[in-house]
């Protein structure tokens, strides 16, 4: 894993993502609609980070994750991984580069219903041209890693909430991201699933080195991460270093 | 590339083996309807015309007929004249006809029709007439008195235009005919045949012994009909012909086909009106299916590009389904013809004026259909799947 932060710069320490004044304007019929203004922050400049992204319902948490992530393109402003703005990127870059260096987390699981938990973990893996017994290696990997090891054949509706999240955990993680978005990941899951999933992601970014960031709406899930970075109606409110 | 295109495979396959099977089913029967339809009708319409020529050829003209020079009203020398044309390599018979206008007569009904003479040994080595007596038997060489209606004349024998007929006339009956020349003969009629083709039907054969009486001429012929071994290659006899000195006018039999013409080239236009139509709905039925599938997977189309999957991945594996269905369909279309709607035509052919028709199922035709659907399905199937991934990835996965 190349983790631009390990390389310092001439001007000090380098950070794995940079945003630099980031709006997203939604256009509804002759409306503007400003759901993010001019954000700006870094994630990652010391160590790998475990951040959540918090506010109150509209407050631009998601519309930002989807920047971050490449899910949705915004109006305006820089997203710098490696030194490099990479919006100026193509459609095929971005894939390219979303399917090697990101994960995604949903909330709603986001599995692939025709496929089974195995299949649906490997899935990316087979997308970025790796072998068959390369991609059941790494599903292996990632299993062991989620904690999950049974019912990998059965498909994502004959499995609980707990266990398709898990599998869309061990999605993500398949090909070894820099950065894993989770948006909201434990708000469908009772308390027990969804501590597990946080302490989880926890373990991931300690042991692992995996930086995570994370849309939650919970209070009690600031327990578990390094840092909160505050929204308000768009714009960045306040940053809460744990 | 080769990784795209077995992601785009593995994804397809797992959208038709664990998607649902009724609707699959169903989809695939439709298109398989579609294909028998177009096959149906093109290879009716052929059937149709392949019926007619058939009937031209076998009843009529036989393959190549010679008539007489221009200004001539009969070819002379006729009996030279089919040794010569006897003895080309190909030829399988010869036989010169005498045709004379004549008024005939049964009881209270009576008509105009041709009267034509022949020499039925030569005859049947060109028509197949004889195998088609529906009533009594066929002429021969030394008759005299005798003469051989076709239905349409005789009535009561499920002619078409029976008012036109003489009303019923059986075997064994006597006739009274008036030959243009003035000359008036009483036959017993020996026989009927009834070969369903209108035109044949209402001939009128008498032996060439006969006529000789009546014309008061010899070895003079009003058309020499000549059938070859193959069809097609009329020309190249004709050729021969002219090359073995052959004066008199030669045509080929598609010169009298000239009503067949037109018949063919409104079929060909009603069957292409049709096949059209059948791929149209093919193709709108395909566009829905897919369309339907995509809109229902939209978010699983969404969840695929934000898992990192190339849209051409996607679009391939629409395409890959699409050809899928159209290609188990074409398949169980071709299963359902061959299988089932051929042999049930072969063993009850559809009755029409110019003859029983059956299917007439042409490789190419079936080529041609089938090629014309899959065109079809993948550019229905093509077109809502690029509408799917043409939607931004949050628009797939939470839009309305």
């Amino acid at each position: 894993m190349a983790k631009e932060y390990l390389d310092p710069d001439e001007t000090g320490k380098q950070a794995l993502l940079k945003i630099l004044n980031l709006c997203r304007t939604y256009i509804m019929g002759e409306m503007r609609v400003p759901a993010l203004q001019n954000v700006s922050f870094d994630i990652g400049r010391k160590y790998p980070e475990f951040v959540a992204i918090m506010g109150k319902s509209g407050s631009g948490k998601s519309t930002l994750l989807h920047q971050l992530g490449f899910l949705d393109t915004p109006t305006s402003g820089e997203i710098i991984i490696g030194g490099k703005n990479v919006l100026k990127m193509s459609e095929t870059q971005k894939a390219r580069f979303r399917l090697e260096r990101f994960g995604y987390v949903f909330q709603e699981y986001a599995l692939l219903p025709e496929l089974t938990a195995l299949e649906n973990i490997y899935l990316p893996a087979m997308a970025l041209g790796r072998k068959k017994d390369e991609y059941f290696k790494a599903a292996r990997e990632v299993l062991g890693q989620v904690g999950l090891g049974e019912r990998l054949d059965h498909r994502p509706r004959e499995m609980s909430g707990g266990e398709q999240q898990r599998v869309a955990i061990a999605r993500a993680l398949i090909n070894k991201p820099d950065i894993l978005f989770a948006d909201e990941p434990a708000a469908n899951l009772d308390s027990i699933s969804s501590k597990q999933v946080l302490e989880l992601f926890r373990k991931l970014n300690r042991e692992m080195g995996l930086t995570v960031l994370m849309v939650t709406h919970e209070p009690e899930d600031r327990n578990y991460v390094d840092r909160v970075i505050w929204l308000k109606d768009g714009e960045l409110d306040k940053m809460e270093e744990k | 590339m080769l990784s795209d295109h077995k992601l785009a495979l593995f994804l397809a396959q797992k959208s038709i083996t664990k998607g649902n099977k009724g609707t699959l089913g169903l989809t695939i029967f439709i298109m398989s309807l579609v294909f028998v339809n177009s096959v149906f009708v093109s290879s009716l319409f052929l059937g149709l015309t392949n019926t007619i020529n058939d009937q031209i050829i076998n009843t009529v003209y036989g393959t190549v007929v010679i008539e007489p020079k221009k200004d001539e009203k009969f070819i002379d020398d006729v009996y030279s004249l089919k040794q010569k044309i006897s003895r080309v390599p190909g030829v399988k018979g010869v036989s010169a006809q005498y045709i004379m206008g004549s008024v005939m007569s049964y009881k209270d009904k009576s008509g105009a029709w041709s009267v034509y003479s022949i020499n039925p040994d030569d005859e049947i080595t060109v028509t197949t007439t004889h195998n088609f007596i529906i009533d009594g038997e066929y002429l021969s060489k030394l008759d005299e008195n005798d003469i051989l209606l076709g239905k349409e004349i005789a009535g009561g024998y499920g002619g078409d235009d029976e008012s036109r007929s003489l009303g019923g006339v059986k075997t064994g009956d006597s006739i009274d005919v008036l030959f243009n020349n003035g000359i008036k003969r009483t036959y017993r009629v020996k026989g009927i045949f009834g070969v369903n083709f209108q035109r044949s039907d209402n001939i009128a054969y008498i032996s060439q012994k006969e006529m000789t009486s009546v014309t008061g001429m010899e070895d003079k012929a009003s058309q020499i009909l000549i059938r070859t071994e193959d069809v097609g290659n009329e020309g190249q006899f004709i050729k021969q012909f002219l090359e073995l000195g052959i004066n008199e006018k030669i045509k080929p039999w598609q010169d009298y086909a000239s009503m067949v013409k037109e018949i063919t080239q409104s079929f060909d236009i009603i069957s292409m009106l049709i096949s059209g139509i059948g791929l149209f709905v093919a193709g709108v039925t395909i566009f829905i299916i897919i369309y339907m599938n995509t809109i229902s997977k939209r978010r699983q189309i969404g969840i695929s590009r934000a898992v990192g999957i190339k849209e051409s991945v996607i679009i391939n594996s629409y395409f890959i389904q699409a050809l899928f269905i159209v290609m188990s369909g074409i398949i169980m279309g071709l299963l359902i013809v061959f299988y089932i709607v051929a042999p049930w035509f072969i063993a009850h052919p559809l009755d029409f004026p110019m003859g029983s028709v059956s299917l007439l199922i042409l490789p190419e035709s079936v080529f041609i259909n089938a090629t014309s659907l899959i065109i079809a399905a993948l550019a229905a199937g093509l077109i809502p799947s690029m509408m799917a991934v043409r939607e931004t990835i949050i628009e797939s996965m939470w839009g309305d």
